[in-house]
C-alpha cells in the first residue's frame, strides 16, 4: 500500500475519532455500553490466546529489533550473521557514514517539511472545517461535496500531473514546491469539519454576545476546544509528511532536497546502492523511524482511546 | 468539561508557530524559485564561470570520488565552479531533468537513450569542438552518431571478456591450452568445472548476456541505420539455443539461481567458475572479493570461427538548451582527454576511449589486456530511439531463458522492435 | 471515503440542526469564504488543475521537451490509450501484466491483513488480559514507520543469504531467491503436481495480449515478499479499528450467548461477527481501494522485476513517464487506474449505504 494510501485509511479512522474523542471529552462516555470482553476460557485456549499473541507479537518486533541490532554491526557481520540480533563487534561505523553522507541534512529537510505541512494543515484545515461546519453561506453545501469528491482521488495518481503543475508554477524543485502541495488536504478539513459539528454551539455564542467577530471567536474560544482533533490532525499529517515518497520524487531533483524517504531511497535503489552496506541502510531506516515512534508513543494515548470510540458497532 | 481558557496554550503556541513555517516556506519558495541550480543565470562566451552541475550515473564510491576530484582539478585551473551529482535513478533524473526545462549541464549518457533524446532534439551535437575528436574508438563514435552527426564524446568503454577462477581452473586439472576458443570447448570446460553447489559459468540474465553469442554466430539485431530489425533470424535463434542447452545441461545458471545479484558476485563468492562480464569485475573484486585469483581471456569463437564480444559506453551529455553550453564543452574536453581517461582507468578500471593511450592503458593493465583485444571486433550495445521499453522486454524474456522456446521468444522480440522502428518513422 | 456514512456522523447531523441559530449574515458570509478560500485554493491548485493538465498530456504526444502547454506537443486523439488497450504491442502487455500483478496482490493482501486484524483484536480483547497495551503497541507499530525504512527492512530479511532464508536452513528447508524469483505460485503448484509446462489451450490463448497460462501464473515469489510487507504493515491500522467495534459490543450481549451456552467459536461466528459487520465492510474496502495504488514498495525494493512480476500500474505509470519520456502514455496510465479505483469507490459507497440503511433501521 502507498504512503498515501496508508494515510486516507488512517483518516478515515481519524474523523470518527475526533468526533468520539470529542464526545468522551464532554464528559458523555457514560452513555457507552459497558464493553463486551469475552473470558472464561478454559485454562488450555488462555494458554493458546497467549501463544498467539506472543508469536505475532515476536513476528510484528522481531524485524525491528534485526533493524536495531544490524544497524551496529561490521558488513561482514551483517552478511553472515543475519539472523542474530546481537552484533558480534559492536560498531558505530555505520552512524559515522551517515553522518558524512548527506544523511543530516536529509534529516533536517524531512523535519522542516513535515513540521511546515503539519502547522499549515493544522490552520487551514481547521479554518476551512469551522466554516463549512458552523458559518453559514451560500455555496457551502457544494463546497463539501466538492471536497469529499476530491478525498476519491487516490494520491498515486496525481504524481505526474503534480510534476506537470509545480513545473508550469515554476516551484519545481524547491522547497515551496515540496511543501505547498502537501498542505493541500481534504481529509483534514473533513476531520475537523466532523469534530466542529460534535461541539456544543453554545460558548461559542455566549462569546459571540459579548461582542467577539467571528476570527475571535475561531481563534480563542473554538481552536483551544478543538484540542483533541487538532493533536489527532497533528499525528496524522506528522506521520503523512514524514513517510511520503512519491511527492519528493516528483517534485525536487536537487540533492540538496532530499529528504530522509527520498535521500534513503538513494542509498538503497539507487547506482550507489551496490553492494550490500546493511548496517549503513538499516541504520538509516533506524534513525528515519525515530520521530514517528517519539510522535507514536507521546501521542499513542490518544491514538487508541480515539479509535475506540470511533467505530460503533 | 475541560475547556483551556486561554489561546496562550502549547497548542496555540503550536498554531503560531506553524504560521511561522508556513511564511517561512513561501519566503524560501520565493528565493529559489528561480531556479535552485543550473541554468539560472545565463552567462555563455568565453566569460561563463558556470556553476556546472555534473550528473553521473556512479558505479560506487571510487568513480564518484576520481570524478569529483577531476572536477576539483578543472575549478583549480578554469576557475569554473562544478557540481558533481551522482545520480540515483540517472536515466529518470536526467528525463526529469528535460521536462522540468532545468536539465544538468554535463551529465553520462547511454548508447540507447541518447538514440531517444538525439531524435527528440534535446542534445547539443558538440563533438567536432572536442580536441582530437578523430581519436576516439570508430565504434564508439558510430555509438554516438544520429543521422550521421557526431554528438557527444564517448566517456570510456568496457567490452565482454571470459573471465576464469585461477583456483577451480587448476582444481579441474585444466591448464591454458585448455583456455576455450569455441563454443563446444566452452562447453566442455563449463560442464568439467561444474560440480557439487558450483556451476561452470554464469552470464548476466539479460540481453548483454546472450547478444554476444548472436553475433559470434554471425547474427545482427538491428541494422547500422536503426531501420531494421532481425531478431528471429535462424543465427539468433541457434544462438540462443545453445544457451539454452547450456542451461538445462545445468553448466550455466543466471545469477539469481546462484542467490547473487549480478554474475560478478555470483563469480566472487565462487558460486560459479567462469563468468562473461565486462571490466567493471575488477572494482567490484578488488573491493568484495580480494582474495580471490582469476585470469580473464577473450572469448571464443562461434562454429563458423566469428569473434564478437559486446561494447558498452556513456557519453558526456551535453544539453542543446543549456545557458553554460560553451563553458560545458570546454569541461568535457578537460574531462575526456588521454591524461584524465587514464586517472579514471586508474581509480575504477574503465578503458579509456581514445585510441591515443591505447598502449599506455595495455602497460597499466597487462591483466586486462583481454578486453582491450575485443576492440577490434566488439558490437555497441543494443541501442534504439524510444526502444527502452523493449530492451527491458527482451532482457526479461532472456532470464526466462530456459523455460521458453528460442525462436518463440526471438519472434515476440522481432514483434516488439519492428513496433517502435515503425513508429520512429 | 467514507464521508457521511458513518453513524456517528448522522448522529451529528440531528444535532446540528438542533443547534441552529442566531449569527449576522453577511459576517458570516464573508468569513465563511475566508476561511474556506486557502484550503479550497490549494486543492483547487494541487488536485483540480494537476488532473487537467494531465489529461491534456494524455492525449497529446509531449516527449517531455519543452513545455506541453505551449506547443510543445500536439494532440493525438486517443492514441496513448488505445496503444494501452486496444492495440496489441509491449505498451499493452506491459499494462496488463501490471494489472495481473497488482490483481493478485489484492485478492491476498485484503482479505490476509482482514482476517489477521480481526483476529489480533478478537484475542486482545479478552477479558484480564495481562499486557493488553504492549501487544497493542507491537502491531500496531508497524503502521506508523515509513514505508522506505520497512523496504529497507524486508529487503534484508529476504535477501538471498538474508535473514529468513537463514532461519529456513536452520529448519532444513531452502529458501528461494526471494527477490529474483519470478515464478508465480499457481505455476509452481502445478508444477509439483506434475505440470510442468503450460498445456496447449491455455499457452495458444488469452486475452489482451496475455495468454490465459501467463494470466493464471499467480503472483510470482518476489511480489509474495511485498505482500508479506502489506499485510505486516496494515493489519495493525485495522487491527484498531475493529478493537474499537468489539468494545462497542455491550456486555449484555455476551451475558446472554452464555447463559445459552454456547462455545467460544460459537459465540465468535454468532454473536461477534455480525456485529463487527459494518467495520468488517470498512475495513475490506479500505483494504480494495490502498492496495490498487502501491507504488512505493516497488519503487524501492523491485523497480517491477523480476520479469516484469511486480510491475504495479502505479509504477508503471511513473516508469513510463520519467524513464521512457511517454509523458502522454504514462498519464494515459494515470487515469485507467484512475478509473479501477473510482469503480472500486462506487462499489464502496454502495456497500457501505446498504450498510447505512441497516443501521438506521
Amino acid at each position: 500500500m502507498s504512503s498515501q494510501a496508508r494515510r486516507q485509511a488512517a483518516a478515515t479512522a481519524a474523523a470518527t475519532t475526533a468526533t468520539a474523542a470529542a464526545i468522551a471529552e464532554r464528559g458523555s462516555a457514560t452513555r457507552r455500553p459497558k464493553p463486551y470482553r469475552p473470558g472464561q476460557l478454559s485454562p488450555r485456549a488462555r494458554a493458546a490466546s497467549y501463544a498467539a499473541l506472543l508469536l505475532f507479537a515476536l513476528i510484528y518486533i522481531f524485524p525491528f529489533l534485526i533493524e536495531l541490532g544490524s544497524s551496529f554491526k561490521t558488513d561482514a557481520d551483517a552478511a553472515n550473521n543475519p539472523l542474530n540480533p546481537i552484533p558480534q563487534h559492536w560498531t558505530l561505523a555505520a552512524f559515522h557514514e551517515l553522518g558524512q553522507q548527506d544523511f543530516p541534512r536529509w534529516f533536517a529537510n524531512s523535519a522542516f517539511v513535515a513540521l511546515s505541512v503539519t502547522a499549515g494543515r493544522l490552520l487551514f484545515d481547521s479554518m476551512a472545517g469551522y466554516a463549512l461546519a458552523r458559518l453559514r453561506f451560500r455555496g457551502r453545501g457544494a463546497l463539501f461535496s466538492a471536497i469529499i469528491a476530491v478525498l476519491a482521488v487516490p494520491g498515486v495518481v496525481l504524481m505526474i500531473p503534480k510534476f506537470l503543475v509545480l513545473n508550469e508554477f515554476g516551484i519545481y524543485d524547491t522547497y515551496a514546491g515540496m511543501i505547498i502541495p502537501l498542505v493541500a488536504d481534504a481529509a483534514g478539513v473533513f476531520i475537523m469539519k466532523q469534530f466542529f459539528e460534535s461541539i456544543p454551539r453554545s460558548v461559542e455564542e455566549a462569546a459571540r454576545i459579548d461582542g467577539a467577530g467571528v476570527l475571535r471567536t475561531f481563534w480563542s474560544v473554538v481552536l483551544p476546544m478543538a484540542r483533541p482533533a487538532l493533536i489527532t490532525l497533528t499525528v496524522l499529517s506528522f506521520q503523512g509528511s514524514w513517510n511520503e515518497l512519491s511527492h519528493f520524487i516528483v517534485s525536487r531533483q536537487s540533492p540538496q532536497l532530499n529528504t530522509l524517504t527520498s535521500g534513503v531511497a538513494t542509498l538503497v535503489s539507487g547506482q550507489l546502492g551496490q553492494g550490500s552496506q546493511y548496517p549503513l541502510k538499516l541504520a538509516a531506516a533506524l534513525l528515519m523511524t525515530i520521530p514517528v515512534a517519539v510522535v507514536f508513543f507521546i501521542f499513542q494515548r490518544h491514538i487508541v482511546r480515539g479509535t475506540q470510540g470511533a467505530v460503533k458497532g | 468539561m475541560k475547556t483551556p481558557q486561554s489561546p496562550h496554550t502549547p497548542l496555540g503556541r503550536t498554531a503560531l508557530a506553524g504560521l511561522g513555517a508556513v511564511i517561512l516556506a513561501l519566503t524560501a519558495a520565493c528565493g529559489s524559485s528561480g531556479g535552485s541550480f543550473g541554468s539560472s543565470s545565463s552567462g555563455g562566451g568565453n566569460t561563463d564561470t558556470g556553476p556546472l552541475t555534473v550528473l553521473i550515473g556512479s558505479s560506487g564510491p571510487a568513480e564518484t570520488a576520481a570524478v569529483q576530484a577531476a572536477a576539483a582539478a578543472y575549478t583549480k585551473r578554469s576557475g569554473v565552479k562544478v557540481t558533481v551529482i551522482p545520480a540515483q535513478n540517472l536515466q529518470q533524473q536526467v528525463s526529469q531533468g528535460f521536462a522540468s526545462g532545468k536539465p544538468a549541464d554535463v551529465f553520462y549518457l547511454d548508447t540507447s537513450t541518447f538514440q531517444s533524446y538525439a531524435k527528440t532534439g534535446a542534445l547539443y551535437a558538440y563533438a567536432s569542438k572536442i580536441t582530437d575528436s578523430g581519436d576516439f574508438y570508430p565504434a564508439l563514435t558510430q555509438s554516438f552518431t544520429y543521422n550521421g552527426t557526431f554528438y557527444c564524446v564517448p566517456k570510456d568503454w568496457s567490452t565482454l571478456g571470459l573471465a576464469v577462477n585461477d583456483a577451480d581452473w587448476s582444481a579441474a586439472g585444466l591448464t591454458a591450452s585448455d583456455v576455450p576458443a569455441t563454443w563446444d570447448q566452452l562447453e566442455s570446460v563449463a560442464r568439467k568445472l561444474t560440480t557439487g553447489g558450483r556451476v561452470g559459468l554464469t552470464i548476466a540474465s539479460d540481453h548483454a548476456g546472450v547478444d554476444e553469442f548472436i553475433y559470434q554466430n554471425g547474427g545482427t539485431l538491428l541494422s547500422a541505420d536503426k531501420k531494421t530489425a532481425s531478431f528471429d533470424s535462424s543465427q539468433n535463434t541457434q544462438a540462443l539455443a545453445f544457451v539454452k542447452k547450456l542451461l538445462g545441461e545445468g553448466a550455466l545458471k543466471f545469477p539469481s539461481a546462484l542467490n547473487a545479484g549480478w554474475n560478478g558476485e555470483a563469480f566472487g563468492k565462487n558460486a560459479a567458475a567462469m563468468t562473461i562480464v565486462g571490466n567493471w569485475l575488477d572494482g567490484a573484486m578488488k573491493s568484495d572479493y580480494p582474495s580471490v585469483k582469476y585470469t580473464v581471456y577473450p572469448l571464443p569463437a562461434g562454429p563458423s570461427g566469428a569473434k564478437a564480444t559486446l561494447s558498452f559506453t556513456n557519453c558526456w551529455g551535453v544539453p542543446a538548451k543549456s545557458a553554460h553550453r560553451d563553458a560545458a564543452v570546454k569541461l568535457v574536453d578537460f574531462l575526456s582527454s588521454g591524461t584524465q581517461q587514464m586517472t579514471f582507468a586508474k581509480a575504477f578500471g574503465v578503458m579509456p576511449s581514445r585510441q591515443s593511450v591505447k598502449d599506455q592503458w595495455t602497460a597499466q593493465f597487462p591483466a586486462d589486456a583481454a578486453f582491450l583485444s575485443g576492440s577490434s571486433y566488439a558490437q555497441p550495445d543494443l541501442a534504439l530511439a524510444g526502444g527502452t521499453q523493449a530492451i527491458s522486454d527482451y532482457d526479461s524474456k532472456v532470464a526466462q531463458l530456459a523455460s521458453t522456446d528460442p525462436a518463440t521468444l526471438l519472434s515476440n522480440v522481432q514483434k516488439n522492435f519492428e513496433a517502435v522502428i515503425q513508429q520512429n518513422q | 471515503m467514507t464521508a457521511g456514512s458513518s453513524p456517528a456522523d448522522s448522529a451529528v447531523r440531528r444535532s446540528r440542526r438542533r443547534h441552529r441559530g442566531g449569527g449576522i449574515r453577511g459576517h458570516e458570509a464573508a468569513a465563511g469564504w475566508l476561511f474556506t478560500a486557502p484550503a479550497v485554493l490549494l486543492l483547487v491548485l494541487f488536485l483540480v488543475v494537476p488532473i487537467l493538465m494531465a489529461a491534456w498530456v494524455s492525449v497529446s504526444d509531449w516527449t517531455g521537451q519543452g513545455n506541453p502547454f505551449s506547443g510543445a506537443a500536439h494532440y493525438v486523439g486517443t492514441k496513448n490509450y488505445s496503444a494501452l488497450l486496444t492495440r496489441d504491442g509491449l505498451a499493452r502487455e506491459d499494462l496488463m501484466a501490471s494489472l495481473r500483478n497488482t490483481l493478485y496482490y489484492v485478492l491476498l493482501v485484503v482479505p490476509t491483513q482482514t482476517a489477521l486484524a480481526l483476529f489480533l483484536a478478537v484475542v486482545l480483547n479478552r477479558r484480564r488480559l495481562a499486557g493488553r497495551g504492549l501487544f497493542r503497541t507491537a502491531y500496531y507499530f508497524p503502521s506508523v514507520t515509513s514505508s522506505v525504512a520497512i523496504s529497507v527492512v524486508f529487503l534484508f530479511l529476504f535477501g538471498g543469504a538474508g535473514v529468513v532464508n537463514t532461519l529456513l536452513s536452520d529448519l532444513g528447508a531452502n529458501g528461494p531467491t526471494w527477490f529474483a524469483d519470478s515464478n508465480g505460485l499457481i505455476h509452481l503448484l502445478l508444477d509439483k503436481l506434475g505440470v510442468h509446462s503450460a498445456p496447449a489451450v491455455l499457452a495458444n490463448y488469452g486475452l489482451l495480449g496475455q495468454s490465459w497460462w501467463d494470466w493464471l501464473s499467480g503472483p510470482s515469489v518476489a511480489m509474495t515478499v511485498l505482500i508479506m510487507l502489506a499485510v505486516w504493515t496494515t493489519s495493525g491500522t485495522f487491527m484498531l479499528m475493529f478493537l474499537a467495534a468489539l468494545q462497542n459490543i455491550p456486555a449484555e450481549v455476551e451475558e446472554a450467548a452464555l447463559i445459552d451456552g454456547t462455545s467460544p467459536w460459537q459465540r465468535l461466528r454468532m454473536v461477534t461477527l455480525p456485529l463487527v459487520r459494518p467495520t468488517l465492510f470498512l475495513v475490506l474496502t479500505l483494504g480494495l481501494i490502498a492496495t490498487w495504488q502501491v507504488f512505493d514498495q516497488v519503487y524501492i525494493m523491485s523497480q517491477g522485476n523480476p520479469a516484469k512480476t511486480t510491475l504495479t500500474p502505479a509504477y508503471l505509470s511513473y516508469a513510463v513517464s520519467f524513464n521512457d519520456q511517454q509523458w502522454g502514455q504514462g498519464a494515459a496510465i494515470a487515469f485507467i487506474l484512475f478509473a479501477i479505483i473510482v469503480v472500486l469507490t462506487v462499489l464502496q459507497r454502495f456497500v457501505l449505504r446498504t450498510r447505512e440503511a441497516v443501521a438506521d433501521e
